[in-house]
């Protein structure tokens, strides 16, 4: 490592800083040597601006935020400086703070919010008693206090009064992370630290809370930092941008500036790597090689190893920070920032390839008729009630509510939905993990729970409807047993089902998959547990486990979703090879529309959207995406993040009247969707809409009665405030 | 689909258990090889009586009577236990539950200190261990809890008898309250009592080995937890994060493993009442099986059983409240 700085000191806006970081350092003393997990950051964060980083997981971004307040946590050792400039008052140099000075300062001055809002809280007292002991440890007026609390809440959009007589289990993970936004601004601090503040929640909910997050920033004069992995997500809020990779700063610059003129191979690579709508598929492509070990960081440049730019000058010289275009506040370090927009386009030649593509999808062959059917599929689950009420009746959540839906072979099908829309006991019914409560679920025309229970007619046993159903879980970390070595584990279904195959066969067999999956030198794989995998080779060797049971269907529960942004459309490219190879449907899972289209569009598959039980559209990902009919698709249409590289965020109101879905034990009467539909009128509240087709395009059906233009909907009064 | 609530399902569950408890013991009675009932009988004739007097006496002290049908007598029997009427001991000639009850006491006694203090023991060592994980402390006294947590508590006891009643006289080595002091409310006698149950309490002070290492484990997973990096930014007084933040949390897992102690405790206390002589409900248990009382013998085990489901139900019943998450099956994932 030679003496890199990323210093961007000399830009024209810089007029007030509110908080100076220089050459800010943190190491690791680790066994395998010094480990710098923050290397000689210097940057200023200029007040009332909301500043977003971005980086891959292991990039260093979480701890430059617990830099900011100080609260490395041990062994680390943080160096350099970082003052603070409150409004009025002398600058506080915070690494010089006694601990009582840091105290106040932290969520006084500086208040941080983390990803991990699920484990936030203290499980075991109510919220209001987390606000009381905040405002009581830092000798606020307790009364004042929760009366600002109660206006931070409903701001929030939630009922103050509710929220804080919860324990923190009993709110939805949405509401807990907008709770503690709420905490974290209850002492009025200058500063928000945010750290992957949505990562654990679904787009729509992400969406809600950072357009949220630009009111609260305008109405209590905040200064934002944004710490995501998700370009796309930070590119609508963020005033500026910076890129973070191997520790240190590559790129800084205004955002508009960085989305269209991106100069850093790297930021150029992340921004074609991220799944999102407008872009072709075929243009979105991964970044290889993987991200430096903080003990072993390549000298030079430390992308060199990964760039298609990279020559002798990127392996000897740390690049300093060049400035890009005439403004100024742009930077980029890397020697060839010129050259990169002409090696690394964002919009390939694509035109021809990409129709080709779309046609030679292979698509569903229907003819056999379909390999899986769903007939009016209810599922309800019976909810516990409290100690005093014992003797009433449970609640019961209508967790997927009258529900058809047929696949056939080769098909695939994605569910996209919020989380807690039933969309998982949806796909879990239909690979038969899950008894349906009303409805039937066939298989090549056979109900299997009547298979299950009377033996059929001898024709099919339920052990062969159970090997051709298989699902891949979300948490490919847990689905593995972690005291099974990768080869023990996969040949499991091997031995149960091929029984002819000796040992050497069956080795050899899964040698050839997992070097076929990119997992190589797969005889060192094999010797592996679970735990000394990456996340992304274990969902690999989660697929592979599944295959081998050549299934006819696998239910693939957001199989994506706890990857990196820039793995994640490898791991789909992998999933669709290995459907052409093995020969399966796919249902696919998601909350993400953007990984739904990708994956949809590759294998001509459809897109189902999933709502409070039920499926309110289904279609074509062209018709989905394009020409969605249903207010709920267009609301998650909305709520996917767009790259704009012609500039200006496309924002938009919110077009969902409530940000938090309704509570399934009681959902609403009528369209279970018209209490957060922007076009809901009275009759959307009384009757129910059934699926009907809702264009020209095969295949596409909505449920909503703006699809019939002859309904009475259309005489029946807004029932939209406003 | 009709479900039961759990609660409803687990007051079942303990039901099953008395009457299944109920009914075995009947079964021993009659079952018992040697016939515990025709030994009975024939051990009063030979002492002169009549046949008719002695099945009348034997109807009286089991609650069973030989002469009726296997059903009738079985009715009648769990009828008269669930009335509490437990028989009458052979040995001693008075009724079964009065003997018990004048037991129960000392047994509880005893019991409920060496539970009070193991724990309190157990808890407070196992937080000093977590706080200085790694360091000599946490190495010395995980030693300790590793050592305790092996010894058998009558090994101890003997041990403790030895040393701290015959070599030192610290301790009086047996009874369990002192003799010529008039019984009541009076500091010599209140003493005397604490002074004869301190070496049955020290020997089961073991339990404190096992239940250190489990709150050292818990501790160090709260220490790890991401609510309490959070309420240290928030600048919480270190009072408050160590009480309401780390111990709490701690301590919850630990109440189920407390009440579970408590039954194997009362199993315990049948031995170590003998080593030490101490005239509670294990000491009466081990003279029923020496005399061959059956009555009392099953009595006891009714007793022991009712107390033990008793215990494991309330602590199941109140576990939601001492910890709002556990509020029946969570229906998060749905």
């Amino acid at each position: 490592m030679t003496t890199s700085q990323s210093t961007y000191l000399d830009d024209p806006t810089a007029n007030d800083p509110v908080m100076e970081i220089r050459n800010a350092t943190v190491r690791f003393g680790m066994e395998r040597g010094e480990s710098r997990v923050l290397d000689d950051v210097s940057i200023d964060l200029e007040r009332n601006e909301i500043f977003g980083v971005v980086g891959e997981s292991g990039s260093g971004k979480s701890m430059l935020a617990s830099a900011l307040l100080d609260a490395v946590v041990e062994p680390g050792v943080l160096d350099g400086s970082i003052t603070y400039r409150p409004q009025s008052g002398e600058p506080v140099d915070v690494l010089e703070l006694n601990k009582n000075e840091l105290r106040q300062f932290r969520w006084e001055e500086v208040a941080m919010v983390f990803q991990g809002a699920m484990s936030s809280f203290n499980p075991v007292r109510k919220i209001d008693t987390h606000f009381i002991e905040t405002l009581t440890s830092h000798d606020y007026d307790v009364d004042e206090g929760m009366e600002r609390a109660r206006q931070l809440i409903s701001d929030l959009y939630m009922d103050p009064e509710r929220v804080l007589d919860s324990y923190p289990h009993e709110l939805s993970g949405g509401m807990k992370q907008r709770t503690l936004i709420a905490l974290s601004l209850i002492l009025e601090p200058d500063v928000l630290v945010m750290d992957e503040p949505t990562a654990a929640l679904d787009l729509l909910m992400q969406r809600s809370i950072v357009s949220l997050i630009e009111e609260i920033k305008e109405e209590y004069d905040l200064t934002i930092l944004f710490i995501t992995h998700d370009l796309p997500l930070v590119a609508d809020l963020a005033d500026r941008i910076a890129v973070m990779y191997a520790f240190e700063f590559i790129e800084l610059g205004p955002t508009a500036e960085i989305l269209q003129h991106a100069s850093h191979p790297y930021t150029r690579l992340l921004l074609k790597s991220t799944p999102n709508l407008a872009s072709p598929i075929e243009a979105m492509r991964p970044i290889e090689g993987s991200a430096p070990d903080p003990v072993n960081v390549p000298s030079g440049c430390s992308f060199h190893l990964r760039c298609p730019l990279a020559d002798e000058q990127c392996v000897d010289v740390d690049p300093r920070a060049y400035p890009v275009g005439d403004g100024g506040d742009h930077v980029a370090n890397c020697h060839y920032w010129e050259d990169a927009p002409e090696t690394i386009p964002m919009t390939e030649e694509w035109d021809v390839e990409g129709i080709d593509a779309i046609d030679s999808a292979p698509g569903p062959s229907r003819a056999d008729g379909p390999l899986v059917s769903l007939e009016d599929v209810e599922v309800h689950f019976e909810k516990e009630g409290g100690f005093l009420d014992f003797f009433s009746d449970p609640d019961t959540v209508q967790a997927v509510d009258g529900i058809s839906l047929d696949i056939y072979e080769n098909d695939v099908v994605v569910l996209v939905g919020e989380s807690g829309c039933g969309k998982t006991t949806f796909g879990k019914t239909a690979v038969g993990l899950q008894e349906p409560t009303a409805g039937s679920v066939k298989y090549k025309g056979q109900d299997i729970w009547d298979l299950k229970r009377t033996g059929g007619d001898g024709s099919m046993s339920f052990d062969a409807v159970r090997r051709a159903l298989q699902i891949v879980h979300q948490d490919p970390g847990s689905a593995l047993n972690a005291h099974r070595r990768v080869g023990t584990s996969l040949e499991v279904p091997l031995k149960r089902w091929n029984p002819e195959l000796d040992g050497n066969d069956r080795k050899s067999r899964i040698v050839s998959l997992l070097e076929h999956v990119g997992m190589a030198p797969a005889e060192d794989y094999i010797d592996r547990y679970p735990h000394q995998l990456s996340g992304g080779e274990q969902q690999r060797v989660a697929l592979i486990r599944a295959m081998l049971m050549n299934p006819d269907l696998i239910l693939a529960d957001e199989p994506v979703s706890a990857l990196d942004v820039s793995l994640r459309v490898e791991m789909m490219d992998l999933m669709i090879e290995l459907q052409e190879q093995f020969d399966t449907s796919y249902l696919f899972v998601s909350h993400d529309l953007s990984n739904a289209r990708y994956i949809a569009e590759k294998t001509g598959g459809r897109i189902g959207v999933v709502y409070l039980g039920e499926l309110v559209e289904i279609g074509r990902p062209e018709e989905i995406i394009h020409d969605p009919q249903h207010p709920y698709t267009q609301a998650l249409r909305w709520a996917t993040p767009e790259l704009d590289f012609e500039g200006g965020g496309m924002g938009g109101e919110s077009p969902v009247r409530n940000i938090d879905v309704p509570d399934p034990t009681n959902p609403p009467s009528g369209c279970r969707y018209h209490t957060r539909c922007p076009e809901a009128r009275e009759v959307c509240t009384t009757e129910h809409p059934e699926p009907r087709e809702a264009s020209a395009a095969d295949f596409h059906e909505a449920a909503c009665f703006r699809t019939d233009e002859r309904h009475e909907y259309w005489q029946s009064p807004s029932i939209t405030d406003d | 689909m009709v479900t039961i609530g759990w609660r409803t399902r687990r007051l079942a569950q303990a039901a099953f258990t008395v009457w299944a408890v109920i009914t075995i013991s009947f079964v021993l009675i009659r079952l018992m090889p040697g016939n515990a009932m025709g030994a009975m009988m024939v051990s009063f004739e030979q002492q002169g009586m009549s046949p008719a007097r002695a099945r009348e006496l034997v109807e009286l002290r089991l609650s069973v009577d030989p002469n009726k049908p296997i059903p009738v007598a079985y009715v009648e029997y769990i009828a008269s236990t669930l009335r509490g009427d437990l028989g009458t001991s052979m040995a001693q000639g008075e009724p079964v539950a009065e003997l018990l009850a004048a037991a129960l006491p000392w047994t509880l006694f005893v019991l409920s200190w060496s539970i009070f203090i193991s724990f309190f023991i157990g808890i407070s060592v196992g937080a000093l261990m977590a706080y200085w994980e790694g360091g000599k402390l946490d190495v010395g006294l995980t030693s300790w809890a590793i050592l305790m947590g092996s010894i058998p508590f009558y090994v101890l006891a003997i041990l403790l008898l030895i040393f701290a009643s015959y070599r030192w006289g610290l301790f009086p080595s047996g009874g369990r309250q002192p003799t010529g002091v008039p019984q009541g409310f009076n500091v010599t006698y209140v003493r005397g009592i604490l002074y004869h149950a301190a070496l049955p309490v020290f020997s089961m002070l073991v339990a404190s080995g096992v239940a250190s290492l489990g709150m050292r484990g818990n501790s160090i997973r709260v220490l790890g937890a991401d609510y309490l990096r959070v309420a240290r930014l928030r600048g919480l007084s270190d009072y408050t994060i160590s009480t309401q933040y780390v111990a709490r949390n701690a301590v919850l897992p630990m109440y189920t493993t407390l009440l579970i102690s408590i039954g194997e405790m009362f199993g315990g206390s049948i031995v170590l009442e003998y080593v030490f002589n101490y005239r509670g409900l294990g000491l009466l248990l081990f003279e029923a099986y020496n005399q061959r009382d059956y009555a009392l013998m099953m009595g006891g085990f009714v007793l022991i059983t009712v107390a033990v489901v008793t215990t494991l139900f309330i602590a199941d019943m109140t576990y939601s409240w001492v910890d709002p998450r556990a509020g029946g099956q969570d229906s998060e994932s749905y």
